[in-house]
């Protein structure tokens, strides 16, 4: 699926004296099994432009286009089907008296037969290394325990582009590891993913692209190393430790990911 | 069990102590903590880490009195908050792990003054105590503003800054930082560094890099402490570190691939700054 946001323009509370405007006209797209990187400060937008991604919120202007039609003429559930998201507190969201239960919903709201469903249930749990999970209550589970059964929960929704805002708080590093891994299989796969993260470091790992926001507006969009190279200090540890190399040593280059990166120092010292 | 007399510790050399603590949820079969023991001295600044559900927040609760040991004791200040959880609170103050839930107050203001407002603080002085704390986390001009509304990094500062209003003498901070921006993090960590010293810190993370400059690190895996090491030792030790899926920070892991040691280089500037030492020294070596 190719995901197109338009001139989005978004204002809460209007008319009010919280009025707060939240995106001042961002357009993007998120191409088809492209993992696309979404960055900025607190309070830069990025929740609010993720949930204009499956209509949670419906832009003040401009528009948001699936393969080229607009997303408001489509149907509010298939819609919410073929974009799976992910909320920035997805623990708020889990209900069901087990965590099995909670994860299986939505592919059961599909109409998917009981089989299927639970192939999908334990794939979903698998993957987030949450198997052992299964049976426990939602209610009862450490902060990292609750983030991987609601990340689940939308895997097994097997949506064409996942959205997933701020994933890795919260997640021991090792799991950490392993959704990043998880997200370049699904890119392979021919999934797109749209991975909101404050932790540069790891969007440096996997993003094909990344998007950076600021007050609302896109402030650069390219590949990696285009936008992180153009503000080393607001970047991630690979690209600041490139940097500050570059002036004396160009011959480093703009290596972003961490192999790449060390590759280069090895070369570095090497030479 | 025994009941050593009350303040036996007191003017001891630990401001907190857990002796055996054991804990489990009710209903669950398996101990959230099991026989977990160490001390923490005036103004040492400890963190703690280890992989989801170790134990790290059950352990935070059970700090002011939230949960109570099945067996084991814990001391602050000399007091047991399974028994005067007012006293210790006075002492001891926690951000919890979920910014979401803490907010109670209809606006920011309110929230962070929600804390003193139990203690009796005269009406100035918290006016003060109030504004000072909103602008150590960087939130001036929220004062107004409804929590429900906030962004989750601004929540979180909403909630350390209640936390920093009390004033007490004991922070325990369950991932501080997990919704912050890069930029807010280094804020709140060298805001926190400026209370070194003077007050203790238990910094819960899973940012590893949060703690290189700690005076130790606690290991909680399972509901066992499996280590309470120096941060050089720490982060040398890569069977400690697999074991409890933890994985280096990028510039230590770079260090240590490159063949220089990951403990003291804990910046992006001084790994830069030592491989340029490196191979201009090569240089005029060869
Ligand atoms: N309210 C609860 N009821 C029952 N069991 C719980 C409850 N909260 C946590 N647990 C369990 O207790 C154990 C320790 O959980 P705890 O929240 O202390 O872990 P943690 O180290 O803080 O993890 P995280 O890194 O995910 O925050 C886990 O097995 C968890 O599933
Ligand atoms: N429900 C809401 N009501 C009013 N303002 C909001 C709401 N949610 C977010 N905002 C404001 O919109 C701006 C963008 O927020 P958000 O999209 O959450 O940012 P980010 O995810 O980049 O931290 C911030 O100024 C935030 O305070
Ligand atoms: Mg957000
Ligand atoms: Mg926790």
């Amino acid at each position: 699926m190719r995901l197109e946001l338009r001139d989005v323009r978004y204002v809460y509370a209007p008319g009010t004296p919280f009025e707060v405007e939240a995106l001042r006209g961002v357009s993007l797209v998120v191409e088809p099994g492209e993992v696309l990187g979404i960055v900025g400060g607190t309070g830069s937008g990025k929740s609010t432009l993720v949930q204009h991604m499956n209509l949670l919120l419906t832009p003040t202007g401009g528009e948001v286009l699936v393969d080229g039609v607009d997303a408001t003429t489509l149907k509010k559930s298939e819609l919410r089907r073929r974009v799976g998201l992910v909320f920035q507190f997805p623990e708020s969201a889990l209900f069901a008296p087990t965590v099995e239960e909670d994860v299986a919903f939505a592919p059961r709201q599909l109409g998917l037969d009981e089989e299927e469903v639970q192939e999908r249930v334990l794939e979903s749990l698998r993957a987030l290394e949450a198997g052992e999970l299964a049976a426990r209550s939602p209610f009862a589970l450490s902060g990292g325990e609750k983030r991987r059964a609601a990340i689940a929960g939308v895997l097994a929704m097997k949506p064409e582009v996942l959205v997933l805002d701020e994933p890795t708080a919260g997640l021991d590093p090792a799991t950490r590891e392993d959704l990043l891994a998880l997200i370049l299989g699904l890119r392979n796969a021919g999934i797109s993913v749209v991975l909101v993260s404050h932790d540069l470091d790891e969007v440096a790992e996997v993003a094909d692209r990344v998007c950076a926001l600021q007050e609302g507006r896109v402030r650069a969009i390219g590949t990696p190393a285009e936008v992180f190279y153009r503000e080393p200090a607001q970047a991630p540890a690979t690209v600041r430790v490139a940097s500050l190399l570059r002036e004396s040593k160009p011959e480093i280059g703009a290596p972003v990911r961490f192999a790449e990166t060390l590759d280069a120092l090895r070369a570095l010292q090497g030479a | 069990m025994e009941h050593p007399g009350e303040g036996t510790r007191n003017g001891g050399s630990f401001v907190v102590s857990c002796e055996s603590v054991s804990f489990s949820y009710p209903g669950s079969g398996r101990p959230a903590l099991s026989d977990v023991s160490f001390e923490l001295r005036p103004g040492e600044y400890v963190g703690v880490v280890g992989p989801n559900g170790g134990g790290k927040s059950t352990l935070v609760r059970l700090l002011n009195g939230l949960l109570k040991p099945d067996s084991g004791r814990v001391l602050v200040s000399g007091r047991d908050p399974a028994t005067e959880p007012f006293e210790v609170r006075k002492h001891l103050g926690i951000l919890f792990q979920d910014p979401e839930n803490g907010l109670v107050a209809p606006f920011v203001e309110d929230d962070v003054a929600f804390g003193l407002e139990n203690l009796g603080v005269p009406r100035k002085e918290m006016r003060d105590r109030v504004a000072g704390a909103i602008r150590a986390v960087g939130l001036e001009g929220f004062e107004r503003r409804e929590p429900d509304t906030l962004s989750g990094g601004e929540k979180q500062r909403v909630a350390l800054a209640g936390l920093l209003a009390v004033e007490p003498d004991i922070l325990v901070l369950d991932e501080p930082t997990s919704m912050l921006d890069a930029a807010g993090r280094r804020e709140v960590l060298a805001y926190l560094e400026t209370l070194r010293a003077e007050k203790t810190v238990l910094h819960v993370t899973h940012h590893l890099e949060e703690l290189v400059r700690s005076d130790r690190i606690l290991v909680l895996n399972g509901g066992e402490l499996v280590a309470d090491k120096t941060p050089e030792r720490f982060l040398s030790d890569a069977d400690l570190l697999r074991e409890n899926r933890l994985v280096l920070p990028v510039v230590q892991r770079l260090a240590l691939e490159i063949g220089l040691s990951p403990a003291r280089l804990r910046t992006p500037e001084t790994l830069a700054e030592a491989i340029l030492a490196k191979t201009e020294s090569g240089t005029r070596a060869g």
